[in-house]
């Protein structure tokens, strides 16, 4: 069918109003995209020779990047990050407040609203709230807590590094994993669990036999979620660590941040880039498939 | 309904107490990192570690604003969070609603596209897009400096793309218009074609059928498409620390995180208040955007 001539100008007139939006994009987000790629061949640098003389050194930062110890290391940190604070951590917690949060007690709001509360911290007044927490030895509020149970303390950054801005990062996050597993277990008809409490099911069996199978495709998305927004977490972790002791907290956000506007070798920094955009492309074209969007 | 048997209200109210029990230990957890700030803004010696304050005072706050540049960074953080903010309402609700009316072929591959954009760390984007805003800042010096000769640097100020308010307000708000688009986008899904074509049938012009009808129409999305917007906007701390460098355009983050380097002369009372201050709006965007929050999490989920 032959589109009408006004039909015609009003398809114009929408194309002319996303062009902004589009214009946007392409400039500050898809066209620097590409550039890394470019940077990432090239010996580009902030200050010195190769910043007025770029060269292209072809797939040399590739090399010296799997050669680099400080870079395995930091996919090493980020993969335990992601691994202990989005996966288990924030999902586990997450998982608990949703279920508990479907009964009818007195003080759900009030719950609710105390944990959705780190989630609308800024990273960096979240950064330091924890140093107050974990640092400064036994003044730290964590050490006088386990001090009070009878437990040994510790300067908690220097000696658990990893394991604190993981416990920090969950912290941050369980809200995030509560919103959506809510949504998730509001789709379980209630009628299900209603015949299995007949049959004389526990709660445990119910569990495991109907909440969780039902509840495995926003388990999934959830996952894929949490772990593309855990990977580009920075400003927490760096206004808490900087990346140390010693690379301990360095993930590959910080390696990224430290190579290209501390040593200011941004030709390496883009090539650690490039394999965080494809990492992160990859979980989201998962993510696009597995959530099956509706467009 | 038949009475419950017997086993059945104790179950329940096991149930109960359990869901008590790990509410509870979950939310000290959450809250207990905030009472620092609390306790320590209010505090006049106020330390590293969380103390009952000897004398409670309003000074720390006071001193936000006489001593340091607290006043300054407030009003970088609301000009520049605020104009990219309106930035994004203005360009997602105009793309949004091509985006939900258009039958373009480039309608789906856009609308995947701007979901992919959405898991692109800008951390791994940053270096790139600071080369790119460097030449263009450089370019436009380059035009402004042969008109404007000694007062360019005041117009750039304003109007750079490096250490400017506009590179900052623009980057900001690109990276919120993706989810932005999509909200906008999912929203005016939502609303009926019928009005649009009524305006349309009585002659009224494109620009008339937005103000008339559409811009009514889509106040709730675009609240929560600006909500969500400000938040990210507001908590971001890479792109202020990349992009500004000169001290009278700090904004909030920035200057909390240098006050916070100054190793031995840190004033806690000082950082808790500024702390604070930051926090709050935050907090209150927040409180408003609570019921929005699940369709955040576009497509699959419904909220």
């Amino acid at each position: 069918m032959a589109k009408t001539l006004q039909e015609r100008r009003a398809e114009r007139q929408l194309m002319i109003v996303l062009l902004p939006s589009l214009l946007l994009l392409f400039a500050f987000v898809i066209y620097p995209a590409i550039y890394s790629v470019y940077l990432s061949f090239t010996n580009e640098a902030l200050t010195g020779a190769a910043a007025r003389a770029p060269r292209f050194v072809g797939l040399r930062n590739y090399t010296r990047l799997f050669n680099d110890a400080k870079f395995w290391n930091a996919l090493f940190v980020t993969f335990i990050f992601v691994l202990g604070s989005a996966i288990i951590g924030q999902f586990v917690l997450g998982l608990v407040s949703a279920i508990a949060l479907r009964r009818r007690l007195v003080f759900r709001t009030l719950f609710s609203s105390i944990i959705l509360l780190p989630n609308a911290a800024p990273e960096v007044v979240a950064g330091f709230m924890w140093i107050s927490m974990l640092a400064g030895g036994d003044h730290a509020t964590l050490s006088r807590i386990v001090s009070f149970f009878g437990l040994p303390t510790a300067d908690w950054l220097q000696v658990f590094p990893l394991s604190m801005i993981i416990v920090v990062n969950t912290w941050r996050g369980i809200a995030t994993a509560m919103i959506l597993l809510t949504a998730g277990l509001s789709t379980i008809p209630q009628e299900i669990y209603e015949a299995a409490r007949m049959d004389g099911a526990t709660p445990a069996q119910m569990f495991r036999r109907i909440t969780v199978p039902l509840m495995m495709p926003t388990i999934l998305l959830y996952m894929l979620i949490s772990t593309v927004s855990t990977i580009a977490v920075f400003g927490l972790v760096y206004a808490l660590t900087r990346g140390g002791p010693g690379g301990a907290t360095e993930l590959i956000s910080i390696y990224i941040y430290n190579q290209s506007f501390t040593a200011y070798q941004l030709g390496y920094g883009a090539a650690v880039a490039v394999i965080a955009l494809l990492v992160s492309l990859v979980l989201g074209i998962a993510y696009v498939r597995a959530a099956k969007v509706e467009i | 309904m038949s009475a419950a048997p017997p086993g059945e209200s104790a179950n329940r109210l096991r149930g109960d107490l359990m869901a008590y029990a790990s509410l509870s230990l979950i939310s000290i957890f959450c809250a207990i990192p905030f009472f620092w700030l609390l306790v320590g803004s209010l505090d006049g010696n106020a330390q590293l570690f969380l103390r009952w304050p000897e004398t409670w005072t309003f000074a720390n706050y006071l001193r936000v604003f006489a001593k340091e540049d607290g006043a300054k960074w407030l009003f970088n953080s609301l000009f520049v969070v605020g104009s990219a903010t309106f930035l994004v309402m203005v360009l997602s609700g105009l793309g949004g609603y091509a985006l939900s009316r258009t039958r373009a072929w480039w309608k789906l591959p856009f609308l995947y596209a701007i979901l992919l954009i959405r898991v692109l760390p800008s951390t791994a984007l940053i270096v790139p897009l600071y080369k790119f805003l460097l030449t263009l800042n450089n370019a436009e010096g380059a035009l402004l400096r042969p008109i404007f000769g000694s007062t360019t640097r005041d117009i750039m100020r304003w109007t750079g793309f490096i250490d400017g308010y506009l590179g900052l307000i623009l980057v900001l708000a690109t990276m919120q218009l993706p989810l932005s688009l999509w909200i906008m986008k999912t929203f005016f899904d939502g609303l009926p074609r019928d009005y649009e074509e009524a305006a349309l049938m009585d002659g009224a012009t494109m620009l008339q059928r937005i103000r008339r009808v559409l811009i009514p129409l889509a106040l709730p999305g675009l609240a929560a498409s600006g909500l969500f917007a400000f938040m990210a906007a507001w908590g971001d701390f890479l792109l202020p620390l990349i992009l500004l460098s000169s001290p009278e355009l700090q904004t909030l983050p920035i200057g909390l995180f240098r006050a916070f380097l100054r190793i031995n002369e840190i004033d806690y009372g000082l950082l808790t208040a500024l702390a604070f201050i930051y926090l709050v709006p935050a907090v209150v965007a927040f409180g408003f955007a609570r019921r929005f929050l699940v369709q955040t999490f576009s497509g699959g989920v419904k909220g």
